[in-house]
């Protein structure tokens, strides 16, 4: 077993004093047509090593980013920003969040600059894509016939009943999981935080949002029985020359990784360009949901540690209060009917 | 208008699940509720998934109404440089926000200032901020 065991430090008073170091710089990615060809996109030859020779992908790293997902769709085809749009695009991804029109969900909800950490203000890799989705398309590919029916039939069927109970309220709410820790895992609105920690024949990735960790076996056992199914599928790792693959199956059908079905298949490739930047890249399956598989790639920057732990059920007065509008709303709707 | 609003929360909501808040905000709060709340700060919860302050406001009869103003997570707020000292009990406060749908005395805290008029969270040193040297 790893002798380093995850640390999941009490929020406390000494670690009030905690904040993130001044930035580090972080390299641009790398477009792909370019990579064969430029030095930086290959792993940093000095970079540590464990003391079983694989790259030392150990530390606290940052997912926040300022690109979406999908590519905004005025920008068409255009995958990669130059440097200067790059830096204007940032700059007005983090004002959008400043000037919220009123009665906006933006203007209403409390003022992330000021009450968190808003990804606007975390720690950023930069990076000329302008989506995380890689090649000319930028998006999600369209629901295959199967998966759209599949999704309303779902959302039919909670129509009118997503607040009878807490068991109806999304897996996040439910503190299950959050749709960012994927595997793909993507950045959240705040706290896009991961630690890695490696030993022999297994990798430990924890997330800080919601306090859950992946423990993925790297010494080529297989997945375990098809019918054993878990929120975040099963994980089994390996390395490629300097890239560590992760490949994760058995998903459970409530996981919905963007509407997908339980035949959901993730690979995950993690190569550490240089000091403070892993190159995060991912590929997403599942014939059940879409006809071809898409894939991205994100940049992760090292932070200070250490994460924070996230007790997600800990003052959740959100679930209560939820339910107790929806109540308040029903009183009130059964009122105004008489 | 009131119908325009809501169908404008519901959109954002879908559009982006759980990426400002842990929960459904446009469900707890009433967006047609705004407070302004002057008061005191009886109490700071540090407590996870949201923080909450808790202060005494004292209404135009002098009668006193405490109020609980949910605030962001903890963990951001204290990479943002929040300390325990930042906000302690007795400090006058004027909260901004919105109204709990139940019209208990709950509501989100939009905008949170100092008496004053300072800023409490706004233009604190070492938050980060996104990396502004040039690329490699």
């Amino acid at each position: 077993m790893n002798p380093r065991p995850l640390i999941y430090p009490m929020l406390s008073a000494a670690a009030a004093l905690l904040a993130f170091a001044p930035g580090s710089t972080f390299a641009q990615a790398i477009p792909a047509a370019a990579k064969v060809a430029t030095a930086s996109s290959t792993p940093v030859k000095t970079a540590r090593r464990t003391a079983d020779g694989h790259p030392d992908l150990q530390g606290v790293w940052s997912t926040a980013s300022v690109i979406p997902l999908e590519r905004p769709k005025d920008l068409g085809d255009k995958e990669f920003f130059t440097k200067e749009e790059a830096a204007a695009y940032q700059k007005k991804s983090m004002a959008a969040r400043e000037v919220a029109a009123p009665g906006t969900y933006g203007d209403v909800h409390y003022n992330m600059a000021q009450f968190g950490l808003e990804k606007g203000q975390a720690h950023v890799a930069s990076s000329i894509r302008t989506s995380l989705i890689v090649g000319p398309n930028g998006q999600i590919p369209p629901m295959i016939p199967e998966a759209v029916q599949r999704n309303a039939a779902r959302a039919a069927a909670m129509k009118g009943h997503e607040f009878d109970g807490p068991e109806n309220r999304t897996l996040g709410e439910q503190c299950i999981m959050w749709p960012n820790e994927g595997p793909p895992m993507l950045p959240a609105g705040y706290n896009s935080n991961i630690q890695i920690v490696q030993s022999a024949g297994e990798v430990a990735i924890l997330q800080e949002m919601i306090h859950d960790v992946r423990v993925i076996p790297t010494d080529g056992r297989p997945h375990v029985a098809a019918n054993i199914r878990q929120w975040f599928g099963n994980s089994r790792g390996h390395w490629e020359g300097d890239t560590l693959v992760v490949d994760t199956t058995n998903f459970t059908s409530r996981t919905a990784f963007r509407g997908s079905s339980e035949n959901l298949h993730v690979v995950e490739r993690f190569t550490r360009q240089a000091d403070d930047r892993i190159l995060y890249q991912f590929t997403v399956d599942d014939p059940s949901t879409w006809a071809t598989a898409w894939s991205g790639e994100l940049p992760m920057t090292r932070i200070d540690g250490p994460l924070f732990e996230y007790a997600c059920h800990e003052g959740n007065y959100g679930m209560r209060n939820n339910l107790s509008g929806a109540r308040a709303e029903e009183k009130a709707a059964q009122a105004a009917g008489k | 208008m009131r119908t325009k609003i809501l169908l404008a929360i519901a959109v954002f909501s879908l559009a982006a699940p759980s990426l400002w808040a842990h929960h459904s905000f446009a469900a707890e709060f009433d967006p047609t509720k705004p407070v302004k709340l002057k008061g005191t700060v009886t109490e700071m919860e540090w407590i996870n998934p949201h923080t909450w302050i808790h202060m005494d406001v004292k209404g135009p009869d002098g009668t006193v109404t405490s109020w609980m103003i949910e605030g962001g997570s903890p963990n951001a707020l204290l990479r943002r440089g929040f300390t325990k000292r930042s906000l302690p009990v007795g400090s006058e406060i004027v909260v901004e926000g919105y109204q709990a749908k139940d019209a208990s005395n709950r509501a989100n805290g939009r905008d949170l200032t100092f008496a004053d008029g300072t800023k409490l969270f706004l233009g604190s040193a070492g938050n980060g901020g996104p990396d502004d040297k040039p690329d490699k």
